[in-house]
């Protein structure tokens, strides 16, 4: 296998479309966990970052 | 894509949901600090401002617990100065509670005294009752007796004017015959003879020869005892100086034929006298016999 995506029909192709998946998954988890946070932050403290 | 590719992204996979799982657990379960926060700012002015109050109240009750102490040390002042005071008028009290006491057995004294004296001058006026009731009954006997001698007195004084009457009729009745006599006898020529008188003519003085003293015999008087005291040894018989006695006589008391005393008289009435015990045998009792000669 070679380290490099292989090309068909001049259109990038992903190795896998399952890694591609969990690698989405993981991203969205992470995206809704910081979402989260923020928004616990702004109804507890009023503000993100910085001192309230 | 490689196999190790793979591994890494399975494995980001698994610690990311894992460290999300956490943070998420975490973030839901954290405390609000702010929330706390406030609470506790709350907390705190409200416990400054009890601090606040309490020290206030401190303060106040300070001066309070001040204006007291003042308060309660003028009434202790005020009561030292009343207990000083009343302690001296208890003394005082005290003193005049003794001299009271003391007035009280000197009048008890007195009021003893007082009434010793007066049953003293009750007994006193008792006795000079009875002695003045002795000397009534006295002067009442003198009296009778005076009258009695009074009356023997003009008897006798009507007896003497009898016999003075009847001597001068026989005076009368002589000088009568006497007249007749001296008429006879002159006729016969004669003088009358004049009768020796009876009182002896006049000598010269001539020495006293001692007659020759004729027996005599001392009067017996006999008496009744009236009275006797054996507490002063004195006792009464029932003559007097009318019936001859006189003082310092002796009079033999007897009873039947019993020898009981000898009273030696000191005082003598008209109808009785009084004398003092003597030779005390028994004792004497009133209506014994009471003689001069046994």
């Amino acid at each position: 296998m070679s380290p490099m995506p292989q090309t068909r029909g001049g259109k990038t192709a992903p190795a896998s479309n399952l890694y591609t998946v969990i690698l989405a998954i993981a991203f969205a988890v992470v995206l809704v966990t910081f979402a989260y946070v923020v928004y616990a932050c702004k109804a507890q403290y009023g503000v993100f970052l910085g001192v309230p | 894509m490689s196999t190790l590719t793979k591994v890494l992204i399975v494995l980001l996979t698994v610690f990311s949901l894992f460290l999300c799982g956490i943070v998420v657990t975490y973030v839901a379960n954290a405390e609000n600090q702010r929330k706390r926060a406030d609470t506790l700012q709350q907390q705190l002015q409200s416990a400054k401002q009890k601090q606040q109050a309490a020290m206030e109240g401190e303060a106040q009750q300070k001066q309070e617990a001040e204006a007291l102490k003042a308060d309660l040390g003028k009434q202790l002042a005020d009561l030292t100065t009343l207990r000083t005071q009343l302690e001296g008028e208890i003394d005082r009290l005290k003193r005049d509670n003794s001299q009271k006491e003391q007035e009280a057995r000197d009048a008890s004294a007195r009021a003893t005294l007082a009434t010793e004296t007066s049953s003293k001058m009750t007994d006193q006026a008792t006795a000079a009752q009875n002695e003045v009731k002795d000397l009534q009954a006295n002067l009442t006997n003198i009296e009778k007796e005076l009258q009695e001698t009074t009356q023997a007195l003009m008897e006798r004084m009507a007896v003497l004017s009898d016999l003075e009457k009847r001597n001068r009729q026989i005076t009368e009745e002589k000088q009568g015959l006497e007249t007749q006599l001296n008429q006879v006898l002159q006729q016969y020529g004669r003088a009358p003879l004049r009768p020796p008188t009876v009182t002896a003519p006049r000598t010269t003085a001539q020495p006293m020869t001692q007659a020759p003293q004729t027996p005599t015999r001392e009067i017996s008087l006999n008496g009744r005892v009236t009275q006797v005291d054996m507490k002063s040894r004195l006792a009464a018989i029932s003559i007097g100086s009318a019936g001859g006695v006189r003082r310092d006589m002796k009079f033999h008391v007897t009873r039947g034929d019993r020898f009981v005393c000898d009273i030696v008289i000191s005082d003598v009435d008209a109808d009785k006298a009084i004398g003092s015990l003597d030779l005390v045998q028994i004792d004497p009792q009133p209506g014994d016999s009471a003689t001069t000669n046994l």
